[in-house]
């Protein structure tokens, strides 16, 4: 570590995850007797700082959405704590507060809209059942769909199949938007818009991000939009934490051979910047039985014995707030290249 | 394919221990004491409560039903009120004659449904079609106790071509295969055909529509795939659904010929229902429903498991 | 901002709604409206029977008994107790629809209900619920009316109530898969994440998207339960004699078929019409709704 380089603060943290947890049990069988968990979120720990953007990334089934709904709750965990603004979920600050403060936006923007409510509908129906006046309610509607860049006299009588795709997602944006929340957490919310769309929403969000002093996690598997979007990025793999760090840090030295996979495998616009690493080859294993040790050493091309045998655990970087989770880059910790660097 | 099987099976027993439940409430929801229906209506206080004693009345439901279950394990009905005969004699005489009919009816349902609704899938909006879902529409809505009414009256009663009823000279104890007793079977076989007709036309007619929109047929025609080889791809496709089909009409129709069984006064167990209802007879009403209800039962698995062997999609669902 | 919002509040373009859209396309289908405007003729002809039927429907006379169609003053005939068959067909309008339409009525809301609460909560509380449906979807539906009627005995509020235990089942079953399939959706879980209750998040977000296929559902059986109820009074359960039902008077004329037997088989073609007609109506609802059969 250089002590010397001067250490940015980190912004106050915002939101705080402790040991997050969740396994689903996989019923089947001859008497629907558990087959085996899915440790779909396997004690994952991170922090939002105020105001920042958390990217997180991954192969599909690494664990991603499973965050996300833990943090609005919408499923429960087996076990760790959040903490919003320094209050623990649950104890100091209700759910219901938490499901107000942290909203979420969904993939598929037209299974997130009923298709029998209006836009008016579909944006009044939150503050509603948090007792605001219905008149109140549509005004707010109105003000938010405005503010999504949707004209509400043209759509506040919409249907959601009247609406494009970016317009469908603008609209969850602005009901997400209707509960004044401060972290909004994003998954995968412009990967199904065409690319023209996709960067007119995601200026869309930076703007309001800048506005309203949003805190947003984003999720997302397209490496470049992350890149854009966030300050820090967090790599998941097979529910656990592989790396996580400043965006520049994951991007311009990753650590984890498997952040390293990721990127190398990134389509990028320079020609100079040929994939030089070898593509991660084959499928994530089952996340049902995880592999021991570092769950990465089947696909790892610098796999040692050591890594079969113990979970490296996350280990501080080069760079502040850089940490990754590799037997490589932990002193002592038995991996022949680490004993080289030693 | 075993772990299907099995996994079906014992889905099975608790769904027959809930319609052997069922079964055993009927003589408990009849209006009044139990016991009217085994006593005769005169009977003294003290042969009241003996006989309660006896049939164990006087014993908590639960204790009733298991020992009311152990005896129809081991084959025994009771006795029916108006003939004194046990249960499981009478029904066995007349579960032969209603499976006879049902088996032909839904033969002649299927075959007719099958022609009907492949033509109109096939010739999909032509006036084919309109004429085939027409005809299935009417099969699906006509009152068949009316129809067999109707019959009657063009076959027997107009024309006097088949007899209006019975099952033949002895009734049904010389049934054999010649002229004079199967003229009886014609009518209500006919009659009980018209609703796996109407209901196996829908099935296979959307069967056939759903397969011809398919790519891979597009693709065997792109190929140059004549119409009889697109034609044995519709069969092969649609044969598992439309045999399962069959397979729970034949157990509806066991279940509803009592009303055709009434009309025509054949000897099965809907004739058979008829007189239990008629003389309020609940040992012959119950035996008769559970019997029946357990071989819809049985039919329901025996249905699935075939069409699992025969279309491996079914066991993912 | 918001004065902008204000004044667009005046000026909303309203979008027709998804059963606004149903109407237009069912107004649209021929036979879906004739078989609705049959349908409306016989509910009237109940309601207004005493106004339209030409005689008494329970006093005959024995001089007149079994009088073919035509007969003057009685242009359908007379029944076996010399009444006026024109008069009780339209008599008989009452207690059929009455005791084929109602049963379906009660059980789409018990069904409804037994199905979106299973749907909805799911785990145990639809282990028990749908386990106990499938044991009486175990029984043939016409096998399940006759055994409740036959031990319950004869009578209108024992039928009625044994083809409400018939329908139950069927419209329960149906409730629950398009609910389980429905609380997956992710406006569902937008609604949860709103913090919304789950009462509400079922009456806002659950119900108008499955209130549609349930409904059409329940339409389509009613064409089965005027064929039961009118069998149940056939078979001597349900409505007692003298009262006029179209499956009564077909099982008190049957012996008749050798004398009248156009006369006799009248109250089946009544039934035949209406069930029709409902079936009819039925295809054309689910069509309009764009579901698939």
């Amino acid at each position: 570590m250089n002590a010397s380089a001067p250490i940015p603060r980190p912004p106050k943290p915002l939101l705080t995850v402790t040991g997050l947890t969740k396994h689903f049990a996989l019923k089947g069988g001859l008497f629907g007797q558990s087959r085996g968990v899915v440790r779909a979120v396997d004690d994952i720990s991170f922090e939002v700082g105020e105001g920042e953007t958390l990217g997180i990334v991954g192969e599909s089934g690494c664990g991603k959405s499973t965050t996300a709904r833990l943090l609005v709750d919408l499923i429960s965990p087996d076990s760790g704590d959040i903490q919003l603004g320094g209050k623990l979920v649950g104890s100091e600050l209700p759910i219901r507060e938490l499901r107000r403060q942290v909203q979420m936006v969904f993939q598929d923007s037209y299974a997130s809209l009923n298709p029998r409510l209006t836009m008016e509908d579909a944006i009044s129906f939150g503050p509603m059942v948090n007792g605001m006046a219905r008149n109140a309610a549509v005004r707010l509607a109105h003000d938010l769909l405005a503010r999504v860049g949707l004209e509400p006299r043209r759509f506040a009588g919409r249907y959601p199949h009247e609406l494009s795709g970016g317009q469908r997602q603008r609209v969850n944006i602005a009901r997400a938007l209707a509960f004044s929340p401060k972290v909004v957490v994003l998954d995968e919310a412009v990967s199904a818009l065409d690319k023209s769309v996709e960067a007119q929403v995601l200026n869309l969000l930076t703007d309001l991000k800048a506005e309203l002093g949003l805190t947003y996690v984003f999720i997302s598997h397209d490496l470049n939009v992350v890149r854009y979007m966030s300050d820090r990025v967090m790599v998941m793999y097979l529910g656990q934490v592989a790396e996580v760090g400043p965006v520049d840090a994951i991007y311009g030295a990753p650590a984890h051979p498997y952040s390293r996979a990721l990127l190398a495998a990134m389509p990028s616009m320079d020609p100079d910047r040929r994939t030089m690493e070898a593509p991660l080859a084959g499928d994530p294993p089952n996340p049902i039985n995880p592999p021991p040790g570092c769950r990465f050493h089947t696909r790892c091309r610098f796999a040692d014995a050591v890594c079969s045998m113990s979970d490296p655990g996350l280990y501080t970087m080069g760079t502040p707030g850089h940490l990754a989770a590799c037997h490589l880059h932990i002193p002592a910790s038995g991996h022949k290249a680490a004993e080289l660097a030693a | 394919m075993l772990t299907y099987i099995a996994k079906r099976l014992i889905y099975t027993l608790p769904v027959a221990l809930g319609v052997s439940i069922v079964c055993f409430m009927l003589v408990h929801i009849a209006p009044g004491d139990p016991l009217t229906s085994v006593l005769p209506p005169d009977a003294s206080a003290q042969l009241q409560a003996e006989m309660r004693k006896i049939y164990g009345f006087d014993r908590p439901l639960i204790v009733q039903y298991g020992l009311w279950a152990l005896k129809t394990l081991q084959g025994d009905l009771g006795v029916s009120i108006a003939t004194g005969r046990p249960v499981a004699a009478e029904l066995g005489k007349a579960l032969g004659n209603t499976l006879m009919l049902a088996v032909l009816a839904t033969f002649i349902g299927f075959v007719l449904g099958c022609l009907f609704g492949f033509v109109a899938g096939y010739f999909q909006n032509s006036w084919l079609d309109k004429l085939a879902s027409f005809v299935s529409i009417i099969g699906v809505s006509v009152p068949h106790y009316w129809l067999g009414m109707v019959l009657v009256i063009i076959f027997s009663v107009q024309l006097n071509w088949l007899p209006a009823t019975g099952a033949g000279p002895g009734g049904s104890a010389d049934w054999a295969w010649d002229w004079v007793h199967v003229k009886h079977l014609i009518l209500p076989a006919v009659t009980m055909s018209v609703i796996p007709m109407g209901i196996v036309a829908r099935t296979v007619r959307a069967l056939v529509a759903d397969i011809l929109s398919q790519e891979f047929i597009t693709g065997q025609r792109a190929k140059g795939l004549l119409d009889g080889g697109v034609f044995r791809h519709v069969v092969k496709n649609a044969a598992p659904t439309a045999l399962a089909v069959m397979g729970l009409q034949l157990g509806y129709l066991l279940g509803g010929s009592i009303l055709i069984e009434t009309v025509f006064s054949w000897p099965g167990t809907g004739f058979l229902l008829g007189q239990a209802i008629f003389q309020r007879d609940l040992p012959l009403l119950q035996g008769t429903i559970l019997v029946l209800a357990m071989f819809f039962v049985a039919l329901n698995l025996v249905v699935d498991v075939i069409q699992s062997m025969l279309d491996p999609r079914v066991q993912r669902a | 901002m918001s004065a902008a919002a204000l004044d667009s509040l005046a000026t909303i373009e309203k979008s027709p709604g998804y059963w606004s859209g149903v109407m237009r396309r069912f107004r649209r289908d021929p036979v879906a409206m004739l078989a609705l405007a049959i349908i409306l003729g016989l509910v009237l002809m109940a309601i207004f029977a005493p106004w339209i039927a030409p005689n008494d429907p329970y006093r005959g006379q024995m001089l007149r008994r079994l009088r073919p169609m035509g007969t003057p003053g009685f242009p359908l005939g007379t029944d076996e107790l010399g009444r006026d068959m024109l008069t009780r067909l339209i008599y008989g309008a009452r207690l059929s629809l009455l005791m084929g339409v109602t049963p379906v009525i009660i059980a789409f809301f018990i069904g409804s209900a037994i199905g979106i609460a299973a749907g909805y909560v799911g785990g145990w509380l639809n282990t028990v619920l749908m386990r106990t449906v499938d044991v009486f979807f175990a029984f043939p539906s016409v096998l399940l009316a006759i055994a409740l009627s036959g031990a319950l005995g004869a009578g209108i509020f024992n039928g009625l109530l044994s083809l409400t235990i018939v329908f139950v089942p069927p419209i329960a079953r149906i409730a629950e898969s398009v609910t389980t399939a429905v609380r997956k959706i992710e406006y569902v879980e937008a609604a949860r994440a709103s913090g919304a209750s789950s009462f509400t998040i079922v009456r806002v977000h659950v119900l108008g998207n499955v209130i549609g296929p349930i409904f059409v559902y329940a339409t389509g059986l009613i064409s089965v339960s005027l064929i039961l109820a009118s069998g149940l009074s056939f078979l001597g359960l349900g409505v007692k004699p003298p009262e006029p039902e179209w499956g009564l008077m077909l099982n008190t004329l049957r012996n008749a078929i050798y004398v009248q037997p156009w006369v006799a088989a009248l109250p089946g073609a009544m039934i035949f019409i209406t069930s029709i007609s409902f079936n009819l109506l039925s295809d054309g609802l689910r069509s309009a709704m764009d579901l698939k059969a």
